[in-house]
């Protein structure tokens, strides 16, 4: 019955949502009057939601098939339906009327507006930057080298330090390398840690260690390594949950234990897809440090954003210039590694 | 010949129920002889594979007891085993180390060496640090080398195993089994993904195994045709029950049409 709860779930906040936003636009209230009203409109959610499941039952109790349903419904139940044109169906509609609702919605949250767009005067002032940029100081030139360099090896510096804790743990958050009592919890755990560690973006890990260790490329190296081992981990896991299971089963039955079993019948299997990965995470890196160089990590970003704050555009533009290079040449280098190793 | 009527393993109403429900074995019960070259038939989802991985706990059955005979010379209770009771680390180490076990699909590593692949029948007596960093003594190795040898692809120890053919990973699958110096040797649809010529050659040399170096070996084959030529005694499976013990010229048509299903036809490798 799982999946009536996701349905009904679905249904009554596909409901509540059309329900508060119509509210909002007959009422019309200020942003104060919204903050001021929070607590207000919560209890609403909550008491809306909860016709919204209503309705959503009453409609399937009645045989309307509900986006919600149509979602979540096993296939068993699907096979039964017929196939009709989708402006003939209840979902369809629901569909049309959530999606339409959304786009309105976004449109007004980002004050989406043409004439802004289209003023003259902004686009002059685009014209203008956009000239200096492309009129490069090319005195700054061995300075930005000298920064991108330490940049480059930010990337390498986190991405090397990352790989021996990420492969390590990449067994120990692998749903088929952890199994029974002991091992499924532990799962569980590693991979919530992994995914907090990666919902913090490297930025904000480069605050956090700007404080830490002092501003400069240090910080920004254990900023990208954080994150690169949550990273890591978790792609190096998934790749040893899809490894095929015969060599784990020979391994086995030679009687080898859990560690052996890993090292013989797992990880040659995934050393490939493994070497891979991690060619392309210092290819991300590289392009994560100039980032985190804005908030302090060193770098060529901390250089762009020095003269970016003096509003210097031609110095800019010679960093910019840089680093597209540095990209680019990196990015063609770990797609060739990366095609070679397949 | 007194020695072949020995029994070494015994089993004994054995039961599997998967967690999805199905019920796989419904109550086994056989002795498997010293030295015999024992047979299974049966469809596919009568349950052979499911009784074997039951045997070295790739599998853990549900009810029921396998015996293990494992030292019949000495007198010494801790002799007979009970499989389907082992659960602690080393005891299955030491029941998978005697009874060895060759796959349908070979079950190799493929990208490691021939030799390498034979060498993992050491896995269990080397130490974990030893082998995690590739030190195999110089017998093991030897050893390894002899049973390469011993089917015919000792000029191959050092390519990679997923550069051989089928028939050739098998064997190098036989080689590491007989690495482990097991007393049992389980085969699960050993040829099943063989063509029919390799089909025999592979059969040869379980064969071999068993009447040279005298290893009992259990077998599970769904080719008629090669059960009789092979197999010194037969059982057949049918919905997880034995429906038929034997051997192999007593199957007549009658009971292939009981076992396979009305309508079933022989096909003949030769």
């Amino acid at each position: 019955m799982s999946y009536k709860f996701k349905q009904l779930l679905f249904d009554g906040l596909s409901f509540v949502f059309v329900a508060m936003t119509a509210y909002m636009w007959i009422l019309n209230p200020t942003p104060e009057e919204q903050i001021e009203k929070m607590f207000f409109y919560f209890q609403m959610f909550l008491g809306l939601y909860v016709v919204g499941i209503g309705i959503s039952y009453y409609l399937s109790h009645l045989g309307f098939v509900t986006l919600g349903s149509k979602l979540f419904e096993p296939a068993y139940k699907k096979k039964d339906h017929k196939v009709v044109r989708w402006y003939k169906t209840f979902s369809g509609w629901q569909f049309l009327i959530v999606l339409t609702v959304l786009f309105i919605v976004g449109l007004i949250k980002t004050k989406f507006s043409v004439y802004e767009l289209l003023n003259i005067d902004g686009f002059q002032g685009v014209i203008r930057l956009f000239n200096e940029i492309t009129s490069p100081n090319l005195a700054l030139l061995p300075k930005a080298i000298l920064n991108i360099f330490e940049t480059i090896f930010m990337a390498f510096m986190a991405t090397v330090l990352a790989i021996p804790f990420a492969f390590v743990l990449s067994f120990v958050s692998a749903k088929n390398v952890m199994t029974g009592k002991v091992g499924y919890p532990i799962y569980l755990l590693t991979r919530t840690t992994f995914n907090i560690m990666r919902s913090i973006e490297a930025v904000l890990w480069a605050i956090i260690f700007s404080v830490w260790v002092g501003i400069g490329p240090f910080a920004g190296m254990l900023a990208l390594m954080i994150h690169s081992i949550a990273s890591l981990a978790k792609q190096y896991s998934e790749m040893v949950e899809s490894v095929s299971d015969g060599p784990i089963e020979g391994v086995m039955s030679c009687g080898a234990n859990r560690l052996q079993t890993v090292w013989y019948g797992i990880v040659p299997q995934v050393i490939l897809p493994y070497v891979s990965f991690t060619v392309y995470r210092w290819d991300i890196n590289v392009r994560m440090a100039t980032i985190v160089g804005f908030v302090g990590g060193g770098g060529i970003g901390t250089l762009l954003i020095q003269y970016q704050g003096q509003a210097m555009w031609p110095e800019v533009g010679t960093i910019i210039m840089v680093i597209a290079i540095v990209v680019w040449l990196m990015d063609q280098a770990s797609a060739y590694i990366r095609e070679a190793l397949k | 010949m007194a020695e072949k009527t020995k029994t070494i393993l015994s089993v004994r109403n054995l039961t599997k129920q998967y967690p999805s429900g199905v019920k796989a074995l419904k109550g086994i019960s056989l002795d498997v002889k010293e030295g015999e070259f024992l047979v299974v038939i049966g469809l596919s989802g009568s349950g052979k594979s499911t009784f074997l991985k039951c045997i070295n706990k790739l599998i853990d059955a549900t009810s029921g007891e396998i015996l293990f005979y494992d030292d019949q010379s000495s007198n010494n209770a801790n002799a007979v085993i009970d499989i389907c009771k082992v659960n602690a680390v080393s005891g299955v180490k030491k029941i998978r180390q005697k009874i060895g076990m060759i796959f349908q699909h070979f079950n190799l590593v493929p990208r490691h060496s021939v030799l390498s692949n034979v060498l993992m029948g050491k896995l269990a007596t080397t130490s974990t640090l030893n082998s995690l960093l590739g030190h195999f003594s110089d017998s093991d190795r030897a050893e390894a080398q002899k049973y390469l040898d011993l089917v015919g692809i000792g000029d191959k120890a050092h390519i990679r195993a997923d550069q051989l053919s089928g028939g050739q990973q098998q064997r190098v699958a036989i080689a590491r089994a007989l690495t482990q110096n097991p007393k049992v040797l389980l085969a699960d649809e050993p040829v099943a993904s063989l063509d029919p010529a390799t089909c025999h050659v592979v059969m040869d040399y379980l064969k071999k195994v068993n009447q040279e170096l005298g290893i009992t070996v259990v077998c599970n084959l769904h080719f008629l045709s090669l059960v009789r030529q092979y197999a010194t005694r037969v059982v057949a499976l049918k919905d997880g029950q034995l429906v038929f013990e034997g051997s192999p010229e007593e199957i007549t048509p009658e009971w292939f049409e009981k076992i396979y299903g009305a309508g079933a036809q022989q096909v003949h490798i030769n």
